[in-house]
Order: structure tokens, then C-alpha cells, then sequence
């Protein structure tokens, strides 16, 4: 457990206290390597990490003051020259604020980005899988501060990686040292503001004036700092893909939509890249995450259809299909499937015409888009070869993100400091503004001539993300914990949230920062953390209202029956 | 001047952590000056109640803490300061604020666990921090050997620290850009002599930093009754609220104030030389070329210190910074 940790940790630090005398060159530890004094190591060269050495590097005075050493254990060249053919995207995408696109770009390294390769989202349609209750949202409603922004920008990890490694090269101050795993770390006295001593599996010690984690989910940095962190899985699977599908008919306009649809097993996400090609993030539960990554990729590219169109019901009937025959040891054969989902179909009235049907591709034939087919994503026909794969999602979120005594001199960034569930595409976004939070607290301290490892000076940093980051974070929990039921007293209360409050409301208010919306001049610079407190708030009253809709619920099941509450339901759009 | 000398080294020690000793130590001197000549070493007993204090100078969690939250916005000050003057005075000068103490000669009087210092040398000026306690300048050394960019040995270290009261210095014929001496006024018995020691020992034109707490009740109230005996975050003793100086009063200091020539320390000023601040004391209004007065205002809830704007004399109310400026040419022309 973390948290004994550091309540072990926080006692040792003031045992330290007590044996305070300048002994610092007593190191502990220090194997008899070469010991190289640097200001700034980075550990992690993520996009969080690498974002952090091109800022750091693009800054004059940081360049001409601070030595900056990022160590990552991968190999970052073969990064530095992926190059992926037009047709193919890697499966790894992220969803970029404007904010976060502005910032790239005002530290040069957005010039970099191979922009063919991302694509703006200029439409959202979320919806419950449930109730079927929807909110749109259109890059126009949003007052933008740039033109053809859209709401948000899908990029490839990869390719943002790659940008800032390519501005890296411009950048010779900053000292990149892959392949190179971080073995241990130690403090190299007993002082409080000690100088951590980072140990390499080169045989080397580099001693950091600032150490930075920004080493993922599993942080050694973080571990070494004692920081203790606190969160949960959600025993949830992200599976995702690169998917194949037609190009959207004339009369639909670009493939510039972003679908998600709330599934009680969890939401499911279309990301648009290309006319061709979107990004898959499907986070449902570990067993059938593999069971269908198990299945023939036809298999899976009918389920990704269907759970974009089919009545919550017969979708949960499907998925008990899939698990039994994973189960079983059986793979299901998509035609199976196919007869399965026809008759589902069928009993559901959703015509082989009907933009709901999954089968309309069966015929191959594109004519005339069917009615609503803006509704829902273009039908997948195909999974680009060897781009399944799925991830844990959890919650997670240190304590702080500066280290004290063992950890003296240590900030986290990133998903070092935070994880959270996908489903508002806001994880990178959280890591690129503690970036430029870092990055400007450290630029700070140096026109002042302070010291940029010291508790103080650090302070500024976690004072601007702590709380902005923890807002978010709760807010998108919230809503994954909302969502993620199919009890009839949430569903109705969702069903009627999600419409009641279309307008001003809390949930659009999230997803709208999940969409990245830049609010630009018009709303202070504080405004995206509020945004999200809205958000959590409406939550709250969301959660309030259900307890109402248990009471309506009850009375009605009492009195008149449940067919009429399910009729209620079913009479809203 | 030993009795100075005497002075300036108990009264450096005073500002070192263990401020609870004031009292106790003033009898003691107080004494020692009746019976006869001194010498300026200090108690073995005292040393050791000082190291263990001093040590806590860079527990930035600790009693300190305040200090080290107020030591960027003292810096900015500083550096602002003389940023403006070197534009003015060179229009053309290309270079940026975080440049403004490049190379300058800058003495730090009472310089503690050397928080001042450190920031001073990293800003590039060839700094020298002395400080009448040793053990502060065990501490402020230690910990600067601890940083590669300051320590002696690195070569290019522009840091050094003596223990020294500012008087001996007076005796060497160096003479600085810039002096700084924070928090040290309140704690001085004689502020008038510690004011002009610390004056001439700059070079004509050169700069004089000081901050200090006013004597007002908001100040009485901030930092005696809620600082030491509300919160306690401050050891009891270390501020005695009669040794505050008004901003007023300091102002004042130097209208009456006159260089003394050859720069050596003389009892009366020749009447020739122009007063440090012209403006007379009956506005408030200073020339931005000879001084500058700010107030200190803590944002509790950004729990950071910040600069009050200029003119924003109720912000003077508690801690503030003056800046002011040694004429260049310390005799006017023979009226
Ligand atoms: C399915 C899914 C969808 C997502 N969608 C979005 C989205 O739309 N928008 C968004 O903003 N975010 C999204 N995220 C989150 C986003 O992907 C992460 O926040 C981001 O990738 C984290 O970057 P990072 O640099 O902090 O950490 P990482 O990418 O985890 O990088 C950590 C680095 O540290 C290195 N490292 C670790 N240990 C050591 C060691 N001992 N020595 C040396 N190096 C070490 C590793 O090699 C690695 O390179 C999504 C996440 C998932 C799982």
C-alpha cells in the first residue's frame, strides 16, 4: 500500500530533521560511477516528458541557464523516423485542446507535426445508451478564438512524439539519453532540499538541481519521492483501433464527427482522422475487452457497429454471445453474427435501410444516405491489421506533486501525477497544461534568481494544477460512475438530466471541455476549471435528481406498473 | 568604532534565528560595554544554540518559510530597480532585467543562511554575504557547497561569504554597486550607524537595498501578535515592535543624509554634498531617480508575497523595501 508508505516516509523525514548537519557529500549509496551535476533531469520521454524538454529548450533564458538531461528507457529514434504511410494510422490518439494546440504551437513544436495526419473535430454526438438522450455539439456553438480549429484536433501520439522530437534536434541544449533505463534513485544526504542522485543502467548518476517523473502511470520517480497516490481501477478495459469505413456521402458532409455513446459497460468513442479512417477507444469490462479482442477482427468490426446502433437490450444480449463462445473456446463466426444481429434488428423494427442498421454494408451498396445517418458514426468495414489492443483504465491521482525530504526536489507531471478514465479525452491535455505550468514557474524562479529545485519555488506549480487538475478529474469520474449503470431510477434521471439541462447544463458543460472547446478571449483564463466545476456540480444535481426519479419510479411501479415507467422512457427521443 | 564594530556583531546575531536571545544578550552587552574594552568573540554556548537554529534557514517548511516566499519578490525589486536605472542612464542597452545584476560588485549585510546571496550570484553579480554570526555563515556556506552553479570550488562561482560585521569592511578600500541588507534594520540597535555604514560602503551612484518592518499597529499586530504569539510560526522574541522604523522615518534618514567625502566615515557631512532623496518630506512623492519605496503584501491565499504598486502607502503598513540611490557625484559643484 502506498499510503503506509508514506506515512513511514513523512515519519522518516522528520527523523532527518533531527540529524540536520552539513554532511551532504555523505552520499548514500552513490556506486562509485561517475556522479554528473545537472539542473533539470526528466525522467519519461512520453509526449508529457518530451513537451517538457522542447519548452524548456525553446526558452531563452532556461537554455542559457539550466542544464536539461531527459532520460527515457525506449528507444526514441525509432520514433524520431516513424514514418506511417497516409493510409495506416497508429492506434494510439489523443484528442488535443485548443489550449493545448495553442501551446504547442507557441513553443515551436506544432511546425513539426505532420498536420496531414490530424484531423479537427468540428461535431460532437453524445449519447446514452440507455435512454438514448443526446447532446450535440457544434464547433460553431462554441465561440472560437481561430477559425478551422474545430472543437478539438485528433492526433497520433506518434506523430506528436515525433514533432517534438524533431524540435528537439533544433534544440542541442537539451540532452536526450534513450534506451537508458532509470535503475534507482537516492538522495544524496539526509538533508532536507537534499539533490536526488538519478542511478542509469549506463553505469552513470546524473545529481539533479530539479528531478522531474514524468514517467507514466507507474512512476518510479514517484515511488522514489515517496509520494504516496490515491485511486482505483475501474475494472475497465479501453480497447482500441484503427478503423476502416467509407467515406461519408455528399449530403453528409466530412468525416469530422466524434461519436461517443454511453454504454452501461462503458463508453464507446469514434474518433475521426482521416475520410476514411477513425480511432477506436471502447472501454467495457476485462472479460469482454477479451473476448473481443480474442475474436476474428470482422467479429469485432460488427460490434463496434452495433454498439454504435443497437437498443441497449439486444446489445447486452450480444455481448453475452461474444463471452460465452470466449468462454467456450469457440471463436464466433461473423456470419453468425451477422443472423444474430439480423433478427435483432428485426424485432427491433430497424429496417436494413435505417441509418441504425449495422448490416446496411452487407449489400456494400452507398446511395443515398439513410435518414439520421449524421446520428451515428459510418459503418466500420474493416480494422486496420494489428491495431487491437486495449488498456486498464483507472483513477489515479498523487498526493501532491512535490516530493519533501527523501523526494526533496522532485514534481510530478502527467500521467505520473494523474491517470483518468478516456472517456473526455482529457489525460494529455491535464499533462501538456502541467507542462506549461512547470515550464513558466521554472522561468519564473529564474528572473528572480531563485533556485528552481526548492520546495518554495515549486510551490507556484502545484498551486496552479493541483486543484485545476483535481476538478477535472472528479468530473469526468463522476460522469463515467453516472453512465456506467443501467438501473432504471439513474437512467430515467440521466435520460431527463441530459435533456432538461441541454442547454447550460453540467454535462454539456464537461463534454464541451472534453471536445476541447477554447473559450478564447471571451471567458477569464480561469474559466476551463470552472467550466468543469459546473460540470461536477451538475453532476451532483444529477445524482440528487435520482433519487427523485427512484421515488416517481417506485410510486409508478406501485401504482401503475413498470411498462409504463419503461414507456416513459421510451417516449423520450 | 570597536564599540561599533561590538555593536554591529551582536546585533547580526540577533537577526540569526535565535532572536529570543535579544533581551538577554542586550543585558549582557550592555554590561560587557561598562566593563571596558571587548572583544568580539561570541559565547561557545551561544554558537551552538545559533547553529541548531540557523540550520532551520533552509527548512523551507519551517520557521522560514515566510522568508523564502518573500526573497523572489525582494529579488524582482532589486532587479527592477537597478534594470531601470541602467536604461535610463544607457537608452541604448540591449539587455534584459534577468541580466540587470550581471557582474555587479553586491554586498549582502546580515546575509543569515544566505537566501538573498544565493539568488544574487545566480543572477550573476560577484556577491560577498557577511554576516556577524559564524554560524549563519557555516550554514550559508554548507549549503552553497551542496550546489554546483555556487560552490568556491566550481571555479565559477561568484559567491563568497565572510564572517564579518559591515563596519570592518569599511576599513578596506573596496567598495560596492550594490548593498542589500534585509530584515536586519529592526533588529539594530543604532539604526542611524548601521544606515550609514552600509552607505559608505558603496561606490557614488551605487545602490542601496533595505527592508524592514514599520512600527505601526498593523505591523505590531501582523507579526508580533499573530506571527509569534497566535500562530507561533515565528520564535517568540524574535521581533521587538520599538525597533520598528516607520517608512517616514527611514525616508527621512536620508533627506538629512549627505556623503561624506573621500567616502570615509566623518561625523558631520560637509554641507556641499546633495542629501541622498531631495524631495522634501512634506509630499510623498519621490523622484524615481533617487528612491523608491514599496510595501510587501501577502496573498494568503496564494500564500505568496507580492509587491504593492507604487504609491500604495497603506501597503507600507507592515513589511516594506526601500531603494535608494547614492548621488554620483557626492559633492555638488561649489555653490
Ligand atoms: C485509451 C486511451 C485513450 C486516451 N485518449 C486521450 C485523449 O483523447 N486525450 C488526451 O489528452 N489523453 C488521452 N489519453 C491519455 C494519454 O494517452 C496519456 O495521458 C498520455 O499518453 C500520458 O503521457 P505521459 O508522457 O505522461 O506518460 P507516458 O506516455 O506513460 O510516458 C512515460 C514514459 O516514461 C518512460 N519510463 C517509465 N519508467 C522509466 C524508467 N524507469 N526509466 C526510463 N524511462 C522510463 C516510458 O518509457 C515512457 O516513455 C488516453 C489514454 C488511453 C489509455
Amino acid at each position: 500500500m502506498p499510503l503506509s508508505r508514506t506515512t513511514t516516509g513523512r515519519f522518516a523525514n522528520r527523523i532527518f530533521r533531527q540529524s540536520l548537519t552539513a554532511q551532504r557529500y555523505q552520499s548514500t549509496g552513490i556506486p562509485s560511477s561517475e556522479v554528473i551535476d545537472t539542473d533539470v533531469v526528466i525522467v519519461g520521454g512520453g509526449p508529457a516528458g518530451l513537451a517538457l524538454a522542447s519548452t524548456l529548450g525553446s526558452s531563452e533564458s532556461i537554455r542559457n541557464n539550466l542544464k536539461v538531461t531527459l532520460v527515457d528507457g525506449g528507444d526514441l529514434s525509432k520514433i524520431k523516423t516513424w514514418n506511417a504511410p497516409p493510409t495506416s494510422f497508429s492506434n494510439r490518439v489523443v484528442s488535443l485542446t485548443n489550449k493545448s494546440k495553442a501551446f504547442l504551437t507557441d513553443i515551436g513544436a506544432w511546425d513539426h507535426v505532420d498536420e496531414a495526419r490530424t484531423n479537427a473535430v468540428e461535431h460532437m454526438q453524445v449519447w446514452d445508451g440507455v435512454s438514448d438522450a443526446r447532446i450535440e455539439f457544434d464547433a460553431q456553438d462554441l465561440q472560437l478564438t481561430r477559425v478551422n480549429n474545430g472543437m478539438a484536433t485528433l492526433t497520433e501520439i506518434l506523430n506528436l512524439q515525433r514533432a517534438l522530437l524533431r524540435h528537439l534536434d533544433n534544440l542541442p541544449n537539451i540532452q536526450l539519453l534513450h534506451r537508458t533505463k532509470v535503475t534507482s534513485i537516492t538522495a544524496d544526504s539526509e538533508d532536507k532540499g537534499s539533490w536526488p542522485l538519478i542511478h542509469l543502467d549506463n553505469n552513470s548518476t546524473l545529481r539533479a538541481r530539479l528531478l522531474v517523473g514524468a514517467d507514466g502511470f507507474n512512476s518510479p520517480v514517484r515511488t522514489f519521492a515517496q509520494i504516496p497516490s490515491f485511486g482505483w481501477g475501474y475494472n475497465t478495459q479501453a480497447i482500441v483501433a484503427t478503423l476502416v469505413h467509407p467515406p461519408r456521402g455528399a449530403f453528409e458532409g466530412p468525416n469530422t464527427t466524434a461519436y461517443q455513446r454511453f454504454l452501461p459497460t462503458g463508453p464507446i468513442a469514434f474518433l475521426p482522422l482521416s475520410p476514411t479512417m477513425s480511432s477506436l477507444v471502447w472501454s467495457t469490462k476485462p472479460a469482454l475487452a477479451a473476448a473481443l479482442q480474442a475474436a476474428d477482427p470482422n467479429v469485432l468490426a460488427i460490434m463496434i457497429n452495433a454498439a454504435f446502433r443497437l437498443p441497449h437490450l439486444s446489445m447486452k444480449y450480444l455481448h453475452q454471445r461474444i463471452l460465452e463462445s470466449h468462454a467456450a473456446g469457440i471463436s464466433i463466426l461473423p456470419d453468425t453474427l451477422r443472423q444474430e444481429l439480423q433478427f435483432r434488428e428485426q424485432s427491433h423494427a430497424v429496417g436494413p435501410t435505417s441509418a441504425y442498421s449495422s448490416l446496411q454494408i452487407i449489400g456494400g451498396q452507398q446511395g443515398i444516405p439513410p435518414a439520421d445517418s449524421e446520428m451515428v458514426p459510418p459503418l466500420v468495414t474493416q480494422i486496420q491489421a494489428g491495431t487491437v489492443a486495449s488498456f486498464p483504465l483507472k483513477y489515479n491521482h498523487a498526493e501532491t506533486y512535490l516530493g519533501e525530504g527523501v523526494g526533496a526536489r522532485t514534481v510530478l507531471v502527467g500521467d505520473a501525477a494523474h491517470t483518468i478514465h478516456p472517456l473526455a479525452g482529457q489525460g494529455l491535455n491535464l499533462g501538456l497544461g502541467d507542462v506549461e505550468s512547470l515550464a513558466n514557474c521554472i522561468t519564473a524562479t529564474i528572473a528572480t534568481g531563485g533556485d528552481i529545485g526548492s520546495y518554495t519555488s515549486l510551490l507556484r506549480y502545484s498551486q496552479s494544477r493541483y486543484l485545476a487538475n483535481h476538478t477535472v478529474m472528479s468530473a469526468v469520474d463522476k460522469l463515467h460512475k453516472l453512465y456506467s449503470t443501467d438501473s432504471d431510477a439513474i437512467v430515467w434521471a440521466r435520460s431527463v438530466g441530459v435533456e432538461v439541462l441541454n442547454e447550460l447544463d453540467s454535462v454539456k458543460a464537461a463534454m464541451m471541455m472534453s471536445a476541447g472547446a477554447d473559450f478564447g478571449n471571451v471567458a477569464p483564463p480561469s474559466w476551463s476549471a470552472s467550466g468543469w466545476n459546473i460540470a461536477a456540480s451538475g453532476v451532483e444535481i444529477l445524482a440528487k435528481a435520482t433519487k427523485t426519479a427512484e421515488a416517481v419510479g417506485n410510486t409508478l411501479t406501485s401504482t401503475i406498473g413498470a411498462n409504463l415507467s419503461t414507456f416513459i422512457r421510451s417516449t423520450r427521443p | 568604532m570597536v564599540s561599533t564594530i561590538l555593536r554591529q556583531t551582536f546585533l547580526q546575531q540577533s537577526r540569526s534565528p535565535s532572536i529570543r536571545q535579544i533581551s538577554y544578550s542586550c543585558r549582557r552587552l550592555n554590561g560587557a560595554l561598562k566593563s571596558g574594552p571587548s572583544h568580539n568573540s561570541v559565547n561557545p554556548d551561544e554558537i551552538a544554540h545559533f547553529s541548531k537554529l540557523s540550520s532551520e534557514w533552509w527548512d523551507e517548511q519551517g520557521e522560514f518559510s515566510f522568508l523564502h516566499k518573500m526573497n523572489p519578490v525582494r529579488m524582482q525589486f532589486i532587479r527592477d530597480r537597478i534594470f531601470e536605472v541602467a536604461q535610463e542612464e544607457n537608452p541604448g542597452l540591449s539587455s534584459k532585467p534577468h541580466q540587470a545584476l550581471q557582474g555587479l560588485d553586491i554586498l549582502d549585510v546580515g546575509c543569515g543562511g544566505g537566501l538573498l546571496s544565493e539568488s544574487l550570484a545566480r543572477m550573476g553579480a560577484n556577491t560577498l554575504g557577511i554576516d556577524a554570526s559564524q554560524s549563519n555563515i557555516a550554514i550559508a556556506s554548507s549549503h552553497a557547497s551542496a550546489d554546483p552553479a555556487l560552490k568556491p570550488a566550481s571555479g565559477r562561482s561568484n559567491l563568497r561569504y565572510r564572517n564579518a560585521p559591515a563596519e570592518t569592511l569599511l576599513l578596506e578600500p573596496k567598495r560596492y554597486d550594490v548593498v542589500c541588507s534585509m530584515e536586519v534594520l529592526e533588529h539594530v540597535e543604532n539604526p542611524a550607524d548601521f544606515l550609514s555604514t552600509c552607505a559608505e560602503l558603496l561606490k557614488p551612484g551605487g545602490h542601496l537595498f533595505l527592508s524592514t518592518i514599520a512600527r505601526t499597529p498593523t505591523a505590531y499586530f501582523l507579526t508580533i501578535l499573530v506571527a509569534e504569539d497566535i500562530l507561533g510560526k515565528v520564535s517568540k522574541g524574535t521581533h521587538t515592535y520599538a525597533k520598528y522604523i516607520k517608512p517616514s522615518e527611514l525616508l527621512d534618514y536620508f533627506r538629512d543624509y549627505h556623503s561624506p567625502p573621500n567616502n570615509q566615515l566623518k561625523t558631520s557631512p560637509p554641507v556641499s554634498s546633495r542629501p541622498w532623496i531631495t524631495s522634501p518630506s512634506s509630499t510623498t512623492y519621490l523622484n524615481r531617480s533617487e528612491a523608491d519605496i514599496r510595501g510587501l503584501i501577502y496573498k494568503p491565499l496564494a500564500a505568496r508575497w507580492s509587491l504593492a504598486p507604487r504609491d500604495a502607502w497603506w501597503a507600507l503598513e507592515c513589511n516594506y523595501m526601500l531603494w535608494v540611490r547614492k548621488p554620483k557625484e557626492p559633492y555638488a559643484a561649489a555653490r
